[in-house]
């Protein structure tokens, strides 16, 4: 491997890559608490999810990371390094996809994601052999030679992709990593993002796309107002909400929300859509409500279904997520 | 897949010169297919640029006297130098920042110093076919014949080194864009318009003359005046002590402005 060993500190023998950030806390002039005392770990081959609706503060506590920001309290440590003190050490193990475009108008394809693995340590064979397998696998051959200027938004997104992890760091950080990519191609760039994990890259993903981080991270974060407010496993995530059954309402435009029974819990409003938690107990009753809304004209339409990480995610942040059945 | 056994991960941090040249390399590679599109483009208008110059100031005169002739012709090449390093170089960054491709091209794990020098090198080229095209229309148009010395090597490469990094660090010390992209049009009147650079100091106001000593940019046409004539040139040395101390000015504010985070 063309990357040298260098500068592990003195005397350790690096095993434990697990990324770690630890009260870590970024105020803007003074007042604004963009990232609140947040203490988070990601073990080495995780795929761990960010998730927090827009100004939730994901952005930025990545950027500290990365050695964009400086965090105004806390530490980011990664293996024995610690990334805040040493930007030059957190640029080299941590890779970067910015949610922003990448500048790559003038590039080839192949030659963007070429350039940017040697730029980030590879050998010039082992960078045209992972390059090509990436263009392989994410369907990227007919663009292979393509200027950056004449790709769409979701190409540009997955060449963006395949820079960032042709020779990555020991953490890889996507910033809504599907964000313009069609529908098939996001599966194949999901796959990517499993194999970076099984490789032994920690992922941190920054989404507000629950339903598609649900099915593919080990373990999230939800981040509301700078504040970590959640974490754990989709399914940990869930448990509190076993055994009930999420009742979800359109109501016509320009209509106020009805008055609730009882039995219904936990009401978020979220434009047109009225999110609600029942118990299974009471689905008869609540398919029984929700037609009778729709009967008087209040709604247009209802679904009953299992409660999913959206709804842990609309529960404790009052909004739907971008990945959700409608937007907010 | 093979690819599933192996960790292909980068397993430590890499330092040092082996690393620091790698680094230079790649960078100086991507800012040239970077720029590739515009590169032509700058060229032509730098050529235009100087040219005009060079011809235009002629115009001024019913017979332009060879000494005024000489200063213009001498003067062109750090006006060339000027526009890519000090001009066009912060320009483009404000762009990357528009466009919010900074933050991506700021991440990249290279040493700070070689993403220096690789713009360095970059603006180094792009300006060289220029001043060579500049000289020439000038030695076509007032039949100069330039004693070309092998000062005219440091003086150019100081020249460029010390635009370079005086726009390297506006355009990185400065957050907002539109900022910055003021900040060099008023360069272009105040570098082109009332600085030694195409005519004698002595021409100047005295209060005018005196505040452009203390710049680098008519030192810079000193000691590239000197490079290209026999005995025009007076008090290079201190010219090139003044140059490069802007030069390193300027590359220390673009190491505190590149480690700076928000």
């Amino acid at each position: 491997m063309a990357v040298s060993m260098a500068a592990a500190p003195v005397g350790q023998s690096v095993t434990d890559w697990s990324f770690r950030a630890e009260g870590l806390t970024k105020v803007y002039g003074g007042t604004l608490r963009a990232n609140d005392a947040i203490t988070l770990s990601v073990r080495s081959g995780e795929v761990y999810g960010l998730l927090g609706p827009n100004g939730a503060g994901k952005t930025t506590l990545v950027k500290q990371a990365i050695g964009l920001l400086k965090p105004t309290a806390g530490r980011i440590m990664l293996g024995p390094y610690d990334l805040v003190a040493d930007p030059g050490a957190a640029r080299q193990l941590c890779s970067y996809l910015p949610q922003a475009p990448m500048p790559i108008d003038s590039f080839r394809v192949r030659e963007a994601i070429e350039l940017t693995g040697r730029i980030r340590g590879g050998d010039r064979a082992s960078v045209r052999r992972r390059a090509g397998e990436l263009i392989e696998a994410l369907d990227l051959g007919d663009w292979e030679h393509t200027m950056g200027q004449r790709l769409s938004g979701g190409i540009k997104r997955l060449v963006g992709f395949a820079m960032v992890t042709v020779w990555p760091g020991r953490v890889v950080i996507l910033d809504e990593p599907t964000n313009d990519v069609d529908p098939l191609r996001r599966r194949l760039l999901w796959d990517r993002i499993r194999l970076l994990g099984q490789r032994g890259c920690s992922v941190l993903l920054v989404t507000h796309n629950v339903m598609e981080a649900e099915k593919s991270v080990d373990r999230l974060a939800i981040i509301s107002s700078g504040r970590l407010i959640a974490e754990g496993t989709p399914s940990s995530l869930k448990a509190a909400d076993r055994g009930n059954l999420r009742l979800q309402v359109m109501l016509l435009p320009e209509t106020a929300t009805p008055a609730l029974p009882p039995w219904i819990r936990q009401p978020v409003r979220v434009g047109h859509n009225l999110i609600t938690v029942i118990d299974e107990a009471d689905a008869t009753r609540g398919i029984g409500w929700a037609a009778d809304l729709v009967g008087r004209g209040v709604a247009e339409e209802y679904a009953l279904g299992a409660t999913t990480l959206e709804d842990v995610y609309v529960r404790l942040t009052g909004h739907i997520s971008s990945g959700g059945n409608h937007d907010d | 897949m093979t690819e599933l056994a192996t960790s292909v991960t980068a397993t430590g941090v890499r330092a040092g010169a082996g690393y620091w040249l790698d680094s230079y390399r790649a960078l100086t590679r991507w800012h040239l297919a970077g720029l590739r599109m515009w590169l032509m483009l700058l060229t032509v208008v730098q050529v235009l640029a100087g040219a005009g110059f060079v011809l235009g100031i002629a115009l001024f005169f019913d017979h332009i006297p060879a000494t005024a002739a000489l200063y213009v012709c001498t003067g062109v090449p750090v006006v060339n130098l000027m526009i890519v390093g000090l001009i066009l170089g912060p320009q483009l960054v404000a762009e990357q920042k528009l466009q919010q491709s900074y933050e991506f091209v700021r991440s990249l794990p290279v040493p700070r110093t070689a993403a220096a020098a690789a713009w360095y090198t970059v603006c180094l080229l792009a300006g060289l076919p220029a001043v060579t095209v500049s000289l020439l229309i000038a030695e076509a148009r007032y039949g100069i014949s330039f004693s070309l010395s092998p000062a005219i090597v440091p003086a150019v490469a100081l020249t460029a080194f010390t635009g370079t990094m005086m726009g390297y660090a506006l355009s990185h010390a400065v957050p907002n864009p539109m900022v910055t992209q003021l900040v060099t049009q008023l360069l272009v009147f105040v570098v082109f318009g009332f600085s030694a650079i195409l005519f004698p100091a002595g021409q100047l106001p005295a209060w005018l003359a005196s505040l452009n000593w203390w710049f680098p940019f008519e030192h810079m046409a000193v000691i590239v005046r000197a490079g290209l004539t026999a005995g025009l040139a007076t008090g290079i040395a201190s010219s090139y002590l003044i140059v490069a101390g802007w030069g390193i000015a300027g590359a220390a504010a673009s190491a505190w402005a590149l480690g700076r985070r928000g």
